[in-house]
């Protein structure tokens, strides 16, 4: 040991090249752990605190607000109801998506001689759209006086369209088609690159053994695009369950709660009216560990192929 | 994947002929473009129609008479000026701070030699994972309470004190000035430098730092130009966290702004200058999307993220 041990100097510059190296990521470092690392530990201690009534002592009750969720669940309550929301919703916005992504990317990688820079600043325009914008027209096109939805639903014979924003049974379909709406430029980018990935000898293989224009789509394009499937699958997902800027300006949970996600109950226990932090961190947990449990499951899917 | 935007690309069924085929094409993709971007169109047409031609008309798309009556009411209504301000303040820290430690942290991460270096990229990465729904609350807690804690620090007459709390652009911005995505995407870009730049320069004795600006800024151009783009949509069309740290109508940003004019607005329906009020908000990113739109697509189908 005594021997080898290396001249003053040289250990002297390695400190210094390690602490050069941190200096570059410190303000990195700093921002994260304050903001993103620190609030984890924060987070679920303040899931076991609740402010006692007409005070501002906080007090730590243990799981009692993970408890009452629990009970939520088991007594149709409001969390339940935050969970169906999330659920039809997850369930009615991603496969939509997906589906007009993959339809509209198929379309696009056809090699076409004119137009398609303009096809596509048309179908990608959503991508710079914000959630606030996106709730602010539709609000103004599901309008039952001067919208335009229910006027171009006269077009094909309905001629009372549904009150969209009012109605308990389509104002989550309202928000739905929103939604679908502001991400599909990102989908379609998404699915465009997969597509534009396949090997072209593989279409040209096909046609010499007289595969039509729908069996090529059918056999070649989606087995093969399965891996971008996957993720666009679990992005759209967790997208979904982090939905709130449309819900917030064109429902704001209602009409009663037929809006009110995950998210947005957070969102409403936390800060309207007299915040129950406590419960609602327990309740931002619990989404936390969906969304880590569905990002995990991609991680270990990238690593497979998925593609037969 | 390069080829996303360019014409020529290798893909479907390339060389047969089916001029029909095309043609029907082109018609459906058209279509559906126009269906897409409709929302975007009306609101645009909607905010330059008189408010007349609006009740007369509601259903003719284009104006009868174009005018700007709407913009003028939107910005008397309410202070979008000062939304826009606002936003521009916001969104121009956090693009500047993103990039500017994006750069140095991933400089560090693809040039430097130091123990921990990889374990530290694997703990950034990993902040991808955490979800915001998560630490929004804590950290709301944590900047509403920062003027307090910074008063019991410094003393009751610190005055910046109070310029670090909710409605303040510091308590806006500050959550959001580092990026695990920006450190990933630019990290990935240096990596591809050739290593004998970094080789020859130590040889010339230049310092690492100097290296960085005078090397390596100036060689990523386009990677730091499109971590700029991301970051700047990103947190120009933020929503929940501007709408919590902020109850100061001096203080909102323009998403918040247009949802506040909206409920104000509704009232009297004002449809025309609620679209007015929504395409000045969107403006700035309309713009970019038309002057950028090759990097941002690009880089979403590379990275997969939005930023």
């Amino acid at each position: 040991m005594q021997n080898s041990s290396p001249p003053k100097g040289k250990g002297m510059q390695k400190v210094m090249a390690a602490l050069e190296g941190y200096l570059y990521l410190l303000p990195t470092l700093i921002i994260l752990g304050v903001f993103v690392f620190y609030p984890i530990v924060s987070s679920f201690n303040l899931s076991l605190t609740r402010v006692a009534p007409f005070g501002n002592q906080t007090r730590y009750v243990g799981f009692e607000n993970y408890q009452r969720l629990f009970t939520e669940i088991l007594e149709g309550g409001d969390y339940w109801n935050s969970l169906k929301v999330s659920f039809w919703f997850t369930l009615g916005t991603v496969p939509t998506g997906i589906f007009l992504a993959v339809g509209l990317a198929i379309a696009l990688s056809y090699p076409l001689k004119r137009l398609s820079w303009f096809h596509r600043l048309l179908i990608f325009i959503p991508i710079v759209i914000s959630s606030a914008v996106t709730g602010v027209i539709f609000r103004f096109l599901y309008n039952p006086a001067v919208g335009y939805l229910n006027y171009w639903l006269t077009f094909v014979g309905i001629e009372e369209g549904p009150n969209w924003l009012a109605s308990k049974d389509w104002a989550l379909i309202a928000v739905s088609i929103a939604v679908v709406w502001r991400q599909l430029g990102f989908n379609v980018i998404i699915a465009l690159a997969g597509v534009q990935n396949i090997d072209g000898t593989y279409y040209e293989a096909a046609k010499v053994d007289g595969a039509n224009m729908w069996h090529r789509i059918r056999h070649i394009t989606l087995p093969l695009l399965s891996p971008t499937l996957f993720f666009l699958l679990i992005i759209n997902v967790i997208n979904s369950l982090q939905t709130f800027g449309e819900i917030n300006i064109l429902t704001d949970g209602g009409p009663g709660q037929a809006t009110t996600n995950l998210v947005y109950a957070i969102f409403v226990d936390g800060f309207i009216g007299t915040p129950l932090r406590g419960f609602a961190s327990a309740q931002a947990y619990l989404l936390a560990l969906i969304i880590v449990i569905v990002s995990i499951i991609q991680f270990r899917g990238l690593g497979r192929r998925v593609n037969y | 994947m390069s080829s996303i935007i360019d014409d020529e690309t290798q893909v479907a069924a390339p060389s047969e002929k089916m001029s029909r085929n095309d043609w029907l094409l082109q018609i459906f993709l058209i279509t559906v473009g126009l269906i897409i971007a409709l929302p975007i169109i009306i609101a645009i047409f909607t905010s330059l129609k008189s408010v007349t031609d609006i009740n007369a008309n509601p259903y003719n798309i284009f104006p009868r008479d174009w005018t700007l009556d709407n913009y003028r009411t939107a910005w008397n209504a309410t202070p979008f000026g000062r939304y826009l301000l606002n936003s521009a303040i916001q969104s121009g820290v956090i693009v500047i701070c993103q990039v500017l430690f994006s750069i140095l942290a991933a400089f560090a991460f693809s040039f430097l030699k130091f123990p921990g270096r990889d374990l530290m990229f694997y703990v950034i990465l990993g902040s991808l994972m955490v979800p915001f729904q998560l630490t929004f609350i804590p950290n709301f807690i944590f900047v509403s309470e920062l003027p307090r804690n910074c008063m019991e620090l410094f003393g009751e007459s610190a005055e910046f004190c109070s310029s670090l709390g909710a409605n303040s652009y510091f308590g806006l911005t500050v959550p959001f000035l580092a990026s695990a995505f920006g450190v990933f995407l630019l990290r990935q870009f240096f990596l591809a430098l050739p290593k004998e730049l970094y080789d020859s320069a130590q040889i010339d004795g230049a310092s690492n730092f100097r290296f960085l600006w005078q090397i390596v800024v100036p060689l990523s151009g386009g990677a730091i130009s499109a971590l700029g783009i991301f970051a700047f949509l990103g947190a120009w069309s933020q929503y929940l966290w501007p709408l919590i740290i902020t109850n100061d109508q001096s203080m909102r940003t323009v998403q918040i702004g247009i949802r506040f004019f909206l409920f104000d607005q509704e009232r009297g329906a004002d449809w025309g200058s609620l679209m007015a009020g929504a395409v000045i908000v969107m403006l700035p990113t309309l713009v970019i999307f038309l002057v950028a739109q090759r990097q941002l697509v690009k880089g979403i189908a590379m990275t997969g993220l939005k930023g």
